[in-house]
């Protein structure tokens, strides 16, 4: 049954609600008065606090969960996506503060995403993951919408959003009117409940960003500047993860051919990711497309929809989250100097070997280089997806991987070929803190990722019983 | 302590490179990493060890680590001649540019020959071999701004890349009729496989062996990897990596002996031994006449190893490594010295007397003199084959042409110039690689009486995974050699350095004679010919198998992007194109997902 969490486990929920309640509004009040710098020093204080008191209840919690009146639940899975989401947008609060004009709103918005964000990892129904998406979402169109150029990618955000949100509530009406219950618990039986499944599929798929109702996001990815990518790819598309892997494995383990229409769809994620990715010569559109093969990536593990391949999945999106910021924030960094296409960034190691280093190493981690995290999840994932049978979809992701090397490694010889005659280009303090933690991480998991394939596994474990149990 | 010793250069290297903008201090600290190194090896302990990386269920991702007598021996190798390598590149890289690269990457170099003289398992054995593969790539192009260096690389890396390939199919038979990678237990329960499952397994070690340790028909590479800088050539292709081969054939022992598949590494091991010879002969290249001569020793050890003689060729694997380095150590001092890469104009090494000594000492190591290395294998080896008329007379007329090319290649550089500013060269190199010199020629000396102490240094249990196949190898291979041995090998070695000496010093025209005997069809076997160009064939095919597979992958991503190009046109548009396309992917996907759920697909 149920078990607490730890003795202070209510206090330590509501604790976290009291935080973020002090981030907004404290946040809102600064921003009125425009304090740039406190309103930065309240996000990092307030956001490493309950990135730390998560990590404290996972790691004395261990397997056991709880439900708060019904409709939320905290157990490893949930408290492995907080904790995710906090150091995310912890880590795009402190890239923001160094690159945008309108820090103050972004920061308040981004704090009313982080609850949305919540609300989903945390849900224990789907009206709640509804509404948690619809407030991770719009507050994303508004940071677009701050730096003004960028109108049509917020356009088409909106309008990706609404069409999704539609579609989700249809889902969730057909759920409804399948099952009796809007509660996220283990459907079977009833037709209309399968093409419930397709809709959810889709409707979520947008925010994860799955081929083919992705089409819009590269454009949405590229328009507005790079702090703001780094939130929609590295923190916003986990979102979607996070409700796909709940609503599905929750909810629809017995429609096994929705898993594998999963798997058909990652096969095209992938190849659309890279192949469009190997075109690109704006090096953040570029990343755009990768981010997409990488969900390809993380679908297969969804695809494979057993522990082990949802643990797999997510040790990847835990790899990329921080791999995509560290790459964002050095993109930011050269966008701050004018540089947006790849050709601009020939003798980059000339000018600043700490960030060259830094963006060769997460390149190579994307493309799965052995003792970092990248090569650690894509590992996971293809063993998993072997171990239960999908050879193929694990000699497609290889294939796959393979393709990806070629524009990742073309960047990497753009860096490290050529001289500039100006040396040592100054480097922000806090992108070089950013950069750093993303690439210690990066190391540190990928040569002894025991201690992450532990939680993901604690995570993941937690997906099933429930299944099993309800 | 493994972990520990395998860090500390790594440590180094991080080091090097990171530190300081004095050129000077770059390869000081490299210098340093390694003693420390060295002064950690008396602590290593031994073992069998699995170092676990992660596991998932009950599959374990881990490297082997196995330390015995044997390893010890490659280790210790390896962990000796390293500070005087980099104490000799002091001087000799001091001049160019781009120090940190260069220690970085030597040192690279030196973990993964740590790595892979203690690997106990194939997985750790295949990460070392490949990262030797990829040092020796990057050292031997480490000048990428000429092309021949880049030439060589290539080629050097694509040969090797055979063995790799060879190496991991290998590994998969192994796999499949074993179930365990680890060699303690392959080589212990040898027979728990039938013979003919293994014999491709065999076949595909002998192919990686041959390509490693540039033997014949993949001897191609090892003469342009000479276009790397001196210190290189001393450490990488003459000391260690080439070794590699030689030491994995001495490893996987058992299973050639299971297979008797040993023949085929004495023939092959005894080929490129006397074509490495007469290339020596009629080479003018500095670095290449000692390139040929490390060639011929390697055939030699795996003669010895493909005979049972494991002791030695454990002997001549140890010795071969000083006195090989001195010598490169010798002709890269002669290149810098004189600024030429021809033997014949690179004459004067006598004005430096520390230099001239210590060359001479290599030299005579080389050559077989009594007391010296040379003569201890060479009377080791005799004692196996005075049964094979064969390989016995080709023996004795490889240790004739070593000496008379060794000699001819000491006679012409240290011949009195004509012009003095190259004994001015010779006075003025950097004292770091006059020294290193001399340290090493002390090692030489020392390592020969390693002969007396062999029985120590591997003891019969260094072979316990042998078993009883060990009894096989242990006959009498310590010996000491009696007078009319000493007489006769002294003979051999006195006449081919007199015959040097009177075709070099006395001025006779002996270059065109040797170019005349060896390159003219009249005068020379066929044969020689024959299997020379053979043997080119083969490797000069694999750089074109290289260019087919550039090709392949070139165009396939040429497709790639082709497709790319095509996909991102699509992608560039309207918000009213976007939507159109997306509801029609929607209804598309609703509509075959609903079919495929409900069964009617």
């Amino acid at each position: 049954m149920m078990g607490y969490i730890a003795p202070l486990g209510d206090a330590f929920v509501l604790l976290i609600g009291a935080v973020m309640s002090i981030a907004v509004i404290a946040g809102a009040a600064i921003t009125f008065y425009r304090r740039k710098r406190a309103h930065l020093a309240l996000s990092v204080i307030v956001y490493a606090a309950s990135a730390l008191l998560i990590l404290y209840m996972m790691l004395a919690g261990g397997t056991a969960q709880m439900s708060i009146g019904g409709f939320m639940l905290i157990n490893p899975f949930s408290l492995f996506f907080s904790l995710i989401f906090t150091v995310g947008i912890l880590l795009v609060n402190i890239i923001a503060y160094a690159y945008s004009k309108d820090y103050n709103e972004f920061a308040l918005l981004a704090s009313f995403a982080l609850i949305g964000m919540y609300m989903v990892a945390f849900s224990l129904s789907l009206v709640t993951i509804f509404i948690g998406l619809e407030l991770a979402v719009l507050p994303a169109v508004f940071m677009i919408l701050l730096s003004r150029k960028s109108l049509e990618a917020a356009a088409k955000l909106f309008v990706a959003a609404s069409l999704s949100t539609a579609l989700l509530s249809f889902a969730i009406v057909l759920t409804y009117g399948g099952s009796g219950t809007v509660a996220l618990e283990q459907y079977s039986g009833a037709e209309i409940l399968g093409f419930a499944a397709l809709l959810f599929i889709v409707s979520l798929g947008f925010e994860a960003s799955i081929f083919p109702f992705n089409v819009l996001l590269p454009d949405v990815y590229s328009g507005p500047p790079a702090h703001i990518t780094s939130m929609l790819g590295g923190v916003n598309k986990k979102v979607g993860f996070a409700a796909l892997m709940q609503v599905l494995i929750l909810g629809f383990i017995a429609y096994r051919q929705a898993f594998i229409l999963i798997a058909v769809l990652s096969v095209f994620t992938m190849f659309y990711g890279n192949l469009v990715a190997l075109m690109q010569d704006n090096i953040k559109r570029m990343m755009a497309y990768s981010s997409i093969s990488q969900a390809g990536y993380i679908m297969i593990g969804i695809a494979v929809a057993n522990a082990a391949g949802i643990s797999a999945s997510l040790f990847q999106i835990f790899a990329h989250m921080f791999i995509f910021i560290g790459v964002l924030a050095i993109i930011a960094w050269l966008e701050g100097h004018g540089k947006h296409k790849i050709n601009d960034i020939e003798g980059l190691h000339s000018e600043n070997r700490f960030l060259s280093f830094s963006l060769a190493l997460l390149l190579l981690s994307l493309a799965g280089l052995p003792f970092t995290t990248g090569f650690v999840g894509k590992f996971l994932i293809f063993l998993s997806s072997i171990n239960s049978g999908m050879v193929w979809l694990a000699f497609l992701g290889i294939i796959n991987s393979i393709i990806s090397i070629y524009y990742y490694a073309r960047v990497i010889a753009k860096v490290y070929t050529g001289r500039r005659v100006s040396r040592g280009i100054k480097v922000d303090r806090g992108i070089a803190a950013v950069v750093l933690t993303c690439v210690i991480i990066t190391l540190v998991f990928g040569i002894w990722p025991l201690p992450l394939m532990h939680i993901t596994g604690n995570a993941a474990a937690a997906l099933f019983p429930a299944a099993g149990a309800a | 302590m493994i972990a520990l010793l395998l860090l500390v250069p790594l440590l180094a290297a991080l080091a090097a490179v990171l530190l300081g903008r004095n050129e000077r201090l770059h390869g000081r600290i490299a210098v340093i990493g390694a003693i420390i190194s060295l002064l950690l090896l008396p602590f290593v302990s031994r073992g069998n060890f699995n170092i676990g990386w992660f596991s998932i269920g009950n599959y374990a991702l881990g490297i082997g680590i196995l330390v015995m007598p044997l390893n010890m021996l490659l280790l210790g190798i390896t962990l000796l001649i390293a500070p005087f390598i980099l104490a000799y590149s002091l001087g000799f890289m001091d001049i160019r540019s781009e120090q940190r690269r260069f220690y970085a990457e030597m040192l690279m170099f030196e973990i993964a020959m740590l790595l892979f003289a203690m690997s106990g398992s194939f997985i750790t054995l295949l990460i070392a071999w490949e990262f030797l593969s990829l040092s020796s790539y990057l050292l031997i192009g480490f000048w990428h701004w000429k092309e021949k260096a880049r030439k060589a690389a290539r080629k050097a890396f694509t040969v090797v890349l055979i063995g790799d390939l060879s190496m991991l199919a290998a590994i998969a038979i192994l796999w499949n009729a074993y179930g365990t990678l680890s060699f303690a237990a392959i080589m212990s329960s040898i027979g728990a496989a039938a013979p003919i499952l293994l014999y491709p397994a065999a076949l595909l070690l002998i192919v990686a062996i041959l390509t490693k340790s540039a033997q014949f028909p993949f001897q191609n590479w090892l003469p342009d990897a000479m276009e790397g800088p001196a210190p290189v050539s001393a450490f990488l292709h003459s000391t260690t990596m080439v070794k590699a081969g030689v030491f994995s054939a001495m490893i996987f022992l058992p299973l050639f002996l299971y297979t008797k598949t040993t023949s085929i590494l004495l023939v092959l091991g005894a080929v490129s031994a006397v074509l490495a010879t007469m290339n020596a002969m009629k080479e003018t290249h500095i670095k290449k006449i000692i390139a040929h001569s490390t060639i011929q020793e390697l055939g030699l050890m795996l003669v010895a190893i493909g005979s049972g003689a494991i002791l030695a060729a454990a002997y001549f694997f140890i010795v071969q490594s000083f006195y090989k380095a001195l010598l490169f150590f010798s002709a890269g001092s002669a290149m810098d010295a004189s600024g030429s890469e021809d033997i014949r104009h690179a004459p004067g090494m006598r004005s430096n007397t520390a230099l001239y000594a210590s060359t001479l000492l290599a030299v005579i190591s080389l050559a077989g003199f009594i007391p010296f290395s040379g003569f201890f294998f060479n009377s080791a080896a005799d004692a196996y084959f005075s049964s094979n008329m064969i390989i016995y007379s080709a023996l004795t007329l490889i240790s004739v042409m070593t000496s008379f090319y060794i000699f001819r290649w000491f006679l012409l550089i240290s011949k009195r110039p004509e012009d003095k500013r190259l004994e001015v060269g010779y006075v003025s190199l950097p004292k770091s690689m006059v020294y290193s010199g001399v340290g090493m020629a002390v090692l030489t000396v020392a390592s020969s009486l390693s002969f007396f102490s062999l029985r120590w240094l591997l003891p019969q249990s260094a072979l316990y995974y042998l078993g009883n196949l060990g009894m096989l190898l242990h006959q009498g291979s310590t010996a000491l050699p009696g007078i009319s041995k000493a007489v006769l090998e002294t003979i051999l070695a006195t006449a081919g350095a007199l015959a040097s000496y009177t075709a070099y010093r006395k001025g006779i025209r002996a270059g065109h004679l040797v170019s005349k005997v060896f390159n003219s069809e009249e005068t020379f076997s066929s044969i020689y010919l024959g299997m020379a160009s053979m043997a080119c064939t083969v490797s000069e095919g694999a750089v074109l198998l290289e260019i087919y597979i550039n090709a392949f992958f070139d165009s396939f991503g040429r497709f790639a992007m082709a497709s790319g190009a095509q996909l991102r046109k699509a992608a560039v548009g309207s918000i009213n194109i976007y939507a159109v396309i997306m509801a029609v992917c929607i209804l598309a996907f609703l509509a075959f997902g609903y079919a495929y759920m409900a069964g009617l697909i």
